[in-house]
């Protein structure tokens, strides 16, 4: 047996052994080697659309997408040199076109556009003539998702993403040309069309075409007085890790989130993806209504701020008298859907162990 | 794996009268498909995306140079819904209007001005292509493409006893290059779609002819549907395919009845035994001749370039090894079968065969002609009559071609020689510019076209052609204005774009679109005075 050469290409020089099946952009990765994209998502099947990764492959006579550009045996690779400089820069310059003026953005946006930052990285010139915008908006009356056409990039992260993680399709890359832009079908409304406001194509978009509403309400926020804190979704038993967007000075020092952010894709259980709940139906944090102490109602009808042993003791004698006027199948025991598996377990032990009645239901379970 | 095949959503939305108002939903409903994707597909399509407009005037060059924005104001002028369009591959009849999906040739502002919408009648009549071929023979020195069409499938049953290495070889000898506007070698084609170890193949005929300026696959349409379908089925046989799909130009009418008409006649007879043709129709969209944006609109999507590699050879249609082949390119194989390699080769002078060449704009009788490969602009304009005015400029191969000075006129015009002077052969349409034209004007009309037609998927083409554009709108209002200052800007950044348009765009369409302005800055500048064309450290593209 002879032994099998593994498989290698040279990237800027250095030899690097292949992992069957990964992308140019996914080797350079794990080498280190840092190369742009605007269009490229992990979760997402490699488009090559916005032409920033694009790299030098020897024997090819155009540079290729390093993001759809499967690495094969032998290929002589080089992500930087003159001719790729001159293209990024001219490109990003050409996106600066068609782009608003960093100035332009509101200031409700903190994230800015990927188009600036990776304009200023590469040196492209910014003094290009402007173009008018030409994409088309609609007014969308649905509560979360703001968009901007004229911000838009059209690298398609929001409808691929929507398409093949979400398996909803309630976008589409509409009309052609320089005219192209994102649109859902006749232009409804997302609350006409089949979305879901899961808001992942906020999440996934490189500019600020796509927004969230709720934050634009608010007044503006002090860039450096923001802090992302990482946590787990409440909303149900998955799991989901989020990161909340968190002033903490607002609110007369109470604080405030701002919105609920995605952790970067392939670094959480999630997958750095959220559903309509996690991402938007975060306000009970700071609403009036919310309890957030022990309450018991007395005589007089009305709810009082009490210790956790009064209530507990409260919530046992109330369930064990219905028990014994009525019998045990009097009672019934519904536990939430932002319950924990455990937690439900739980629920049923109590209900059939201390109260002595299967009448146990889950509100997710029908 | 075998992709899901998706229904053909865009001939579901025309039956329903276009991109009307729930037309998306019905057509999800009906389709399964999301109705987003049926909404993205049908406003990817301007036939059906514009479902209020009645009447489309053609406005590529040669329309422009016979006038075609007065007939556009005309029509207007009555009430009728009318819209400037892409190319209609009538250029040797001058203006043609599309009335629905009818093409209505060679109007002219007397049949247009205070005629109804319904009564417009096209001068031309029925058969009314007026000249074809330099007086040619039925002789040993054609490839008969513009002759009798014959239904014996002689050539077929030749195939069958050659067996598929056989014809391959015999393809590959004749030297028949793609004639679509690549000049791909067929045989290099052949071999690599019959070498893939999947088994399931598909043949494509792409008659989505609509670089401006050509109209030559219209012609053998209609007068050999015999050769292409027959052409065809060689190829289906000896790459091992059994279905073949034909994509026509939605705009063609005409040959789509004479080409249905042809493949029901084959299978009444049962010329071509398991080999089955199925027909689409194109819903307006110019890029669709990228074969592998022929091949998205087949599947029923937007029709956006795929990237490459991998080519169609490998991963074509629903990702299976398939062949994609021009008109006329298929259209010359029963005839190299019949004849021989030898005799094919032998036709051409600096490449094999004959050509089909399309010559419109400023000459005396616009038309197909078929001369020997390698022909040059004045042997062609020979043949249609001569010129009218004396020569300025032309275009060798379409708008994508751009275009050259009169000095050229002696170049052969072939695959090689004029890449030489980076230009191209393309599709073999040429349009003569004469005396008087003014170049930014006629580079102009074919930047409009290339934005309009651009697929928008990638930033260099979709950001670049109408800023380029614009540039040039800018340079003419500065020129016309006498602004000296604002004429020595304007075009500053036009090299640098054109550059980062050709490297960094994903089709063809992209790389080549700048060229209509930097080849006519290049050989025109006194059409450009006082302009700079900035070129910084590296710019080669103004040579």
């Amino acid at each position: 047996m002879t032994e099998v050469k593994p498989a290698t290409i040279v990237l800027d020089g250095q030899e690097v052994a292949i992992e069957e099946g990964e992308t140019l952009l996914e080797l350079a990765a794990r080498r280190g080697v840092e190369i742009p994209t605007l269009c490229h998502d992990p979760r997402l099947v490699p488009a090559g659309a916005c032409r920033t990764c694009l790299v030098e492959i020897e024997g090819w006579r155009r540079l290729a997408p390093s993001c759809t550009t499967v690495a094969a045996d032998g290929m002589v690779v080089r992500s930087a040199n003159e001719r790729i400089e001159r293209h990024r820069k001219t490109l990003m310059a050409l996106y600066l076109t068609d782009h608003p003026a960093p100035g332009e953005i509101a200031p409700h946006i903190v994230d800015g556009s990927e188009v600036h930052r990776m304009a200023v990285e590469c040196g492209a010139p910014d003094d290009w003539p402007r173009m008018a915008p030409i994409r088309v908006g609609r007014e969308d009356h649905n509560a979360f998702i703001q968009f901007e056409p004229e911000r838009c990039i059209l690298c398609a992260r929001c409808v691929r993403y929507c398409a093949e993680v979400e398996a909803v399709s309630a976008i589409t890359l509409a009309d052609r040309g320089s005219r192209t832009t994102i649109a859902t079908a006749d232009d409804l409304s997302l609350m006409e069309a089949s979305c879901e406001l899961c808001g992942g194509c906020i999440d996934v978009c490189p500019t600020d075409a796509l927004t969230e509403k709720l934050a634009l309400a608010l007044p503006a926020p002090i860039p450096d007085k923001l802090e992302r804190v990482r946590t787990t979704c409440n909303y149900c038993g998955v799991g989901c890790q989020m990161d909340l967007e968190v002033e903490r000075e607002a609110n007369e020092g109470r604080g405030r989130v701002r919105r609920v952010l995605s952790p970067p894709a392939g670094t959480t259980t999630n997958d750095g993806n959220l559903c309509v709940k996690g991402r938007f139906a975060y306000q009970f944090i700071e609403h009036e209504d919310r309890l957030t102490k022990p309450m018991v109602r007395r005589e007089d009808g009305l709810l009082h701020e009490t210790s956790w042993a009064e209530a507990l003791e409260t919530a046992a004698r109330g369930l064990l008298g219905v028990k014994a006027r009525h019998g045990s199948d009097a009672l019934g025991f519904v536990s939430s859907s932002r319950c924990t598996g455990e937690e439900n377990y739980l629920m049923q032990k109590l209900a059939r162990a201390a109260f002595g009645t299967n009448n146990c239901h889950q509100c997710a379970a029908t | 794996m075998t992709r899901k095949k998706r229904p053909d959503i865009a001939a579901a939305l025309q039956q329903a009268g276009g991109l009307r108002e729930g037309a998306s939903r019905q057509v999800a409903k009906d389709s399964g498909v999301p109705e987003a994707h049926v909404y993205g597909v049908g406003s990817f399509f301007h036939l059906l995306a514009e479902p209020d407009v009645e009447l489309r005037v053609c406005t590529g060059l040669t329309c422009q140079l016979a006038g075609a924005d007065a007939l556009l104001v005309a029509a207007r002028a009555q009430g009728i819904e009318a819209v400037g369009c892409s190319c209609l591959a009538a250029c040797d009849a001058p203006v043609p209007l599309l009335r629905g999906r009818e093409v209505l040739p060679a109007m002219t502002l007397d049949d247009v001005r205070g005629v109804a919408l319904e009564a417009l009648r096209s001068p031309a009549g029925e058969h009314w292509q007026r000249a074809v071929g330099p007086e040619l023979e039925l002789d040993a020195s054609a490839s008969r493409l513009l002759h009798a069409p014959s239904y014996e499938g002689a050539s077929f049953a030749k195939a069958r006893a050659l067996g598929p290495q056989g014809v391959i070889d015999l393809i590959a000898r004749s030297g028949l290059q793609g004639r679509g506007g690549a000049g791909f070698p067929a045989g290099i084609k052949w071999r690599s779609v019959a070498a893939q170890a999947e088994m399931q193949r598909y043949v494509v005929l792409n008659a989505d002819e609509g670089e401006p300026g050509t109209f030559k696959d219209r012609e053998v349409m209609l007068r050999r549907p015999d050769a292409v379908l027959e052409g065809l089925a060689i190829a289906a046989l000896t790459v091992g395919a059994k279905e073949v799909y034909l994509y026509l130009r939605g705009e063609f009418d005409r040959p789509w009845r004479a080409m249905s008409d042809a493949i029901a006649e084959f299978e009444r007879r049962g010329t071509f035994g398991e080999i089955a043709f199925h027909m689409h129709a194109g819903h307006g969209a110019y890029i669709c001749g990228e074969e592998t944006a022929l091949i998205e609109a087949l599947e029923g999507k937007r029709g956006m370039p795929r990237i490459k590699p991998p080519y169609p050879t490998e991963k074509g249609l629903w990702g299976k090894p398939t062949l994609v082949h021009n008109v006329e390119t298929i259209g010359c194989v029963p005839a190299i079968l019949e004849r021989g390699a030898e005799w094919f080769e032998a036709l051409g002078r600096t490449g094999a065969g004959t050509k089909l060449y399309c010559v419109s704009g400023h000459v005396v009788r616009p038309g197909t002609y078929e001369l020997p490969l390698g022909a040059t602009l004045d042997e062609l304009v020979e043949a249609a009559g001569g010129y009218t005015v004396g020569l300025k400029a032309f275009s060798p191969g379409g708008a994508s071609s751009g275009f050259l000075p009169a000095a050229e006129r002696g170049r052969p015009l072939d695959f090689k020689a004029l890449a030489e002077v980076g230009s191209m052969l393309g599709s073999a349409g040429v349009v003569v510019l004469g005396e008087g034209v003014d170049m930014a004007w006629a580079a102009r009309q074919q930047l409009l076209f290339f934005e309009e037609e651009s697929c928008g998927q990638c930033a260099p083409c979709r950001i670049g052609t109408r800023f380029v554009r614009e540039r040039l709108d800018a340079y003419i209002a500065a020129r016309d204005g006498g602004d000296a200052a604002a004429m020595a800007s304007a075009l500053s950044q036009v090299a640098d774009v054109a550059w980062e348009m050709d490297e960094g765009s994903i089709c063809g369409l992209g790389m080549t679109a700048p060229l209509p302005l930097t080849s006519a800055m290049r050989h025109f500048p006194s059409d450009f005075p006082g302009s700079s064309t900035g070129d910084f450290p590296g710019s080669a593209k103004l040579g």
